[in-house]
């Protein structure tokens, strides 16, 4: 901590997920579940809790959890930012435990979406109906176009995209709560149906259903609650500049390209003090393959273009040199918007604290990074430190 | 009689066509569809300008699937989209006629039937050709 005041210090004490898949009943069913898991991790009640903010991108309303949590009066924010939203979520609730003084925060996040890609309205994104009719308005074409021009430019193989597939399926298949648990070889994953082309069918994530919650707590609270808690070093989150190449654009400017996952994932690290060559076990959006290739270059965590050779020699498998996507991912945990974020910080965290529910990284991990990326073009990224007896 | 198109604010001129973008007087931004500001530059000076006809594919992927509603066709076939740098703007089109592209690859925009309304009129959008 070198030095820093610890009461302006948040740490993750508990953590609660649902399995992932298919759902039959209310999403609520599924926040409820985290949260009293997460409540039970760290063995308090939901009358300790003095701060919550939840998030969905479905149509119920987070802060009426405490209708099933109980009424003790607690202030409840809402987030709703797409993808992205779990990390914003985690960083209202560090922002409110450290500016008003409060000791412990539950952040949730869930959904329950229905089969098959998302139908995205135009008018919902500014954008003519000319755009749906002509058959544009499609996230997985756009992630394709994406990954044609970064493995282009980058001079990547495309079979480095059935490499990304095969490792997820890998460690879904080991993870308990994961929803895609059958192993891919690379040349399945290759072989299969061409959705958008250079991408097949095992090289996207799906909509699906699932809840995850956390339990924050602020300065030395939060060693009173947890043996091993996880200090929140950084959490950044940043929208697009000019040049950044974004789901729904009908345009793209001819400029220099940015991204704001290169903006969040810099500012994570100078906030946390920490280099992307010091991370043992990162989390990165990996809707589909390409996205996974995309990040690992963009977030600094390898160098771009490095990814054909780190995927070949296995550098970002559970014993390479950087293990990310422990738990299979997007890719085989599916996408509920609103958990996805929290279920990527939830995996780290459980990975530093020597408790994976799936493959477990060796060597004892003290530092992890995560980053989730989304419409409109906003990212969030956070690093992740164990403290202990070494820091 | 006029041709029908699927959203007339998004060409400058049909014979010969043209996409119609905007161009920033503060800052050059060339964007498409034409809008009343510019988000380069977050100026507001911007006027509408017929943009170059000709580029070349900057990423191409193919639509192998029927979109979701609102996407409108006779009878779906698998079918090309793609950027194209057209030198001030890089546009999102169909790519027409062929379902394997090079980055790269030389193209010109071209008029192109989208579906058919239930009174028989073809309604056309814009897409891109090989040259």
């Amino acid at each position: 901590m070198s030095g820093a005041n610890i009461d302006n210090e948040v740490y993750i004490v508990g953590g609660g997920m649902t399995e992932f898949g298919r759902f039959d009943g209310e999403d609520q069913e599924l926040a409820e579940q985290a949260m009293r898991e997460a409540l039970a991790d760290c063995n308090i009640t939901w009358a300790d809790v003095d701060f919550a903010v939840g998030g969905t991108n479905g149509e119920t309303k987070p802060d009426n959890m405490v209708a099933r949590m109980g009424l003790t009066g607690l202030p409840f924010i809402t987030v709703k930012n797409g993808c992205a939203t779990g990390g914003v979520a985690l960083m209202t609730a560090r922002n409110g435990l450290i500016a008003e003084g409060r000791d412990i925060a539950v952040v949730v996040g869930y959904d329950n979406h229905a089969r098959g890609a998302f139908a995205a309205s135009p008018a919902r994104y500014g954008i003519g109906d000319w755009y749906g009719e002509t058959g544009m308005m499609v996230t997985t074409s756009y992630f394709a176009l994406k990954i044609r021009r970064y493995l282009h430019e980058h001079g990547i193989d495309e079979r480095t995209l059935g490499y990304v597939s095969e490792k997820a399926f890998d460690y879904g298949s080991a993870h308990p709560l994961a929803w895609r648990r059958k192993p891919v070889s690379v040349d399945e994953a290759i072989d299969s149906d061409v959705i958008n082309a250079p991408l097949t069918r095992f090289m996207f994530c799906s909509p699906d259903a699932g809840a995850v919650a956390l339990v924050l707590a602020r300065g030395k609270r939060a060693f009173e609650l947890c043996e091993n808690p996880i200090r929140l070093a950084a959490v950044e989150l940043r929208g697009r500049r000019p040049g950044s190449f974004e789901v729904f654009s009908p345009w793209l400017s001819t400029g220099e390209r940015t991204s704001p996952s290169i903006d969040a994932a810099q500012a994570a690290f100078a906030t946390a003090g920490i280099t992307p060559d010091q991370v043992q076990v990162a989390q990165l959006q990996d809707t589909d393959s390409g996205a996974e290739i995309i990040h690992l270059g963009e977030t600094g965590l390898c160098a771009n273009g490095e990814q054909g050779v780190g995927y070949l020699n296995g550098d970002y498998k559970i014993d390479g040199k950087l293990p990310v996507n422990t738990d299979g991912g997007c890719l085989a945990n599916g996408e509920p918007v609103g958990a996805s974020g929290l279920r990527q910080v939830h995996e780290v965290m459980r990975q530093l604290q020597g408790r994976a529910l799936g493959q477990q990284v060796p060597n004892n991990p003290r530092i992890g990074f995560t980053h989730v990326y989304g419409a409109p073009g906003i990212s969030a990224c956070t690093v992740l430190v164990k403290e202990g007896a070494n820091s | 009689m006029s041709i029908q198109l699927v959203d007339a604010s998004l060409f400058a001129s049909t014979e010969p066509v043209a996409l119609q973008g905007s161009a920033c007087a503060t800052c050059g931004a060339h964007v498409f569809p034409a809008q009343g500001s510019c988000p380069m530059c977050a100026g507001v000076d911007v006027s509408n300008v017929a943009l170059p006809t000709e580029g070349t594919v900057w990423s191409w992927t193919t639509q192998n699937f029927a979109p979701k509603a609102p996407f409108r066709t006779d009878e779906f076939h698998p079918f090309s989209i793609g950027y194209v740098d057209l030198g001030s703007v890089i546009v999102e089109g169909w790519l027409l006629d062929k379902t394997e592209w090079v980055i790269g690859e030389p193209v010109r925009l071209a008029l192109a039937k989208a579906w058919t309304n239930d009174d028989g009129t073809v309604v056309h959008t814009y897409g891109f050709e090989a040259i």
